[in-house]
């Protein structure tokens, strides 16, 4: 089986991004990035899969210079193979152009089943990989929590998640694209050493250009138009309790005792 | 109909169908006495008339594909209504709840109208003649306005607990026909019914939940004694479920439950969005966590930042001590 995972390189969700004077993106700077955590369980759940059926595993990216650490995370993982598709100018952040350049990969690399986590950290607008297979002209399922494969047959059985609690069990017709549910299974330990390692592994670079991209549809309107960032508002309402540890825990149960919770 | 008119895409599941709908008429019938249309809403599902005609009390036409082949979720069949309701009507809206079958139908939607989509809105600015949609970006620790440059404007729209306000309308039922292609590429199955086991955690009137942030399985201990010492139960959030601590009949969110007790104490947790949707209508809601910048705060009435390690143990001891103090006892 002939495995894509597709890849995008995020700010760390550990901290709140500063955002940019023209308040409409964030400062790059000093800011650190990380793969984007459901694509790391879409590469576990490729590689599973490669385990059983045998095949290839390919990861893509679409992103600037840095957008390379997360390839590297994918080697250190066990990948057989990275693409790099480099986006200066937009840096990974547009959505109709990450799907035009990873649909363009895909069609060249003549895979049967293409991974992407259920959404990026940075926009979380949960997209991608259902406008990639329309792009692709392939059935898609979101949000998937396991995945039996029957290559033989040309298809997988998958269980998606539905909601509060509930799931769904669905057979898709191979090839497809599946967007991954976080823990569909753990995530292994990554060793910094294994990815100091992976650093030396070759990455296939490409150019927009080389995929047919022109720079007109670089500058192609994204429809989606952010007017504004802004800091979540307080609500105004929490109430930080300060001070050492136990005057902090008699002074909360206090306030509890006296809501009439406790 | 016409570009003024806005169409809700409403749900006859299981689940957050109520909190979705409920946010749906809400809102569209905002958007739509803003832009002077109507307002239509599309159910899918089998046998659901009388969900329909429920639903027709808010709306000006509710739109009925009652079909065996939308008994379970079907995202083509469903799709298929989608769409042929947006042929036919061309309205200048189409809004989805943010449940797991709004996130997987409105991108499909807008991918095969080739529009954008804006997801995850927890709120709509209008004015004159633009709507601007509120929606978090970077986990949630960044809001943003956003517009969508394209017709017509499709979102999903975070759920609320709005509670349905008197029906006032007596708005149509027309059935709509919808045939899913012969050769269907994906093929539902069976829904899966959730676990059932221990107790309800969406019955309790006091839930402490774990987040990655409890560190290690064992301390989760912290979180079992703060419960007992509170006579509440334990819950978590997503990342323990996936790390295999706990099932789903624990988990706080929109994949697992939604709790609204009297008091719920995050301990650990971040509070992503996911968990939010699950929590945040919690009467008193109090968040333990060593980052400040954590959104859990946002929405929590008292927050103590801080090392869990040092802080629960302090506080199961004055909870004991409190409730020793007015004669109540911890189970």
């Amino acid at each position: 089986m002939k495995i894509i995972t597709c890849v995008k390189h995020v700010p760390t969700s550990a901290v709140t991004p500063r955002i940019a004077v023209t308040k409409i993106g964030i400062e790059e700077e000093g800011l650190s990035y990380e793969v984007n955590e459901p694509d790391l369980y879409a590469i576990e759940e490729a590689l599973y899969q490669r385990s059983l059926q045998g095949g290839s595993v390919t990861s893509v990216t679409v992103g600037p210079a840095r957008a390379k650490e997360a390839l590297h995370v994918a080697y250190a993982k066990g990948v057989d193979q990275c693409i790099h598709v480099v986006d200066e100018n937009s840096r990974g952040t547009h959505p109709a152009l990450n799907v035009r350049a990873i649909a363009s990969i895909a069609k060249k690399l003549d895979c049967d089943l293409i991974l992407a986590g259920i959404q990026a950290d940075d926009d979380l607008q949960g997209q991608f990989g259902i406008a990639l297979a329309e792009a692709l002209a392939l059935p898609v399922v979101t949000a998937v929590t396991e995945i039996r494969a029957n290559s033989s047959a040309r298809m997988v059985t998958v269980v998606r998640e539905l909601g509060a609690g509930y799931k769904q069990e669905l057979e898709v017709d191979l090839p497809c694209v599946l967007t991954i549910q976080f823990g569909i299974r753990p995530l292994r330990y990554t060793p910094v050493m294994a990815i100091v390692r992976a650093r030396s592994r070759k990455i296939e670079s490409i150019d927009l250009g080389a995929l047919g991209i022109s720079p007109e549809e670089l500058r192609m309107a994204n429809p989606v138009r952010v007017v504004e960032l802004c800091y979540p508002e307080d609500s105004g309402r929490c109430e930080l309790i300060d001070g050492p540890a136990p005057e902090m825990a008699r002074n909360l149960v206090h306030k509890l005792v006296e809501a009439g919770v406790v | 109909m016409s570009s003024a008119d806005v169409v809700i895409v409403c749900e006859a599941g299981k689940g957050q169908t109520e909190a979705a709908n409920a946010r749906l008429i809400a809102a569209g019938v905002e958007l739509a006495a803003h832009r002077g249309g109507r307002l239509a809403c599309l159910l899918s599902g089998h046998g659901v008339l009388a969900k329909a005609t429920e639903l027709a009390g808010y709306v000006d036409d509710v739109y009925l594909a009652d079909s065996p082949q939308c008994e379970q979720f079907s995202p083509l069949a469903f799709l298929k209504a989608v769409q042929k309701l947006v042929e036919d009507l061309r309205p200048g809206a189409v809004l989805f709840g943010h449940t797991f079958i709004g996130m997987d139908l409105a991108p499909r939607l807008a991918a095969k109208l080739g529009v954008g989509v804006a997801s995850n809105c927890f709120g709509l600015a209008m004015d004159a003649d633009t709507v601007t949609f509120l929606r978090p970006m970077y986990r949630g620790r960044v809001h943003a306005k956003v517009v969508l440059e394209s017709s017509p404007l499709i979102a999903t729209l975070q759920l609320g607990a709005s509670q349905l306000p008197l029906p006032n309308k007596a708005g149509n039922v027309t059935r709509i026909d919808v045939r899913p292609a012969e050769s269907a590429t994906v093929r539902p199955i069976r829904t899966i019914e959730p676990e059932r086991q221990g107790v309800d955690i969406t019955k309790a009137e006091i839930v402490v939940s774990g987040g990655r942030g409890i560190g290690t399985k064992e301390n989760f201990s912290l979180v079992n004694d703060l419960a007992d010492a509170l006579g509440g139960v334990p819950a978590c959030s997503r990342p323990l479920v996936d790390m295999g601590w706990f099932g789903t009949s624990r988990q706080v969110g929109l994949s697992g439950n939604t709790v609204k007790p009297k008091l719920y104490i995050a301990c650990g947790i971040s509070g992503a969005i996911e968990h939010l949707h699950g929590m945040k209508e919690s009467g008193i809601i109090v968040a333990i966590n060593q980052d400040p910048g954590a959104p859990i705060f946002k929405v929590a009435h008292f927050g103590m930042v801080g090392d869990l390690n040092e802080l629960m143990p302090e506080l199961i001891a004055q909870v004991r001590a409190a409730r020793a103090a007015t004669g109540s006892q911890s189970r």
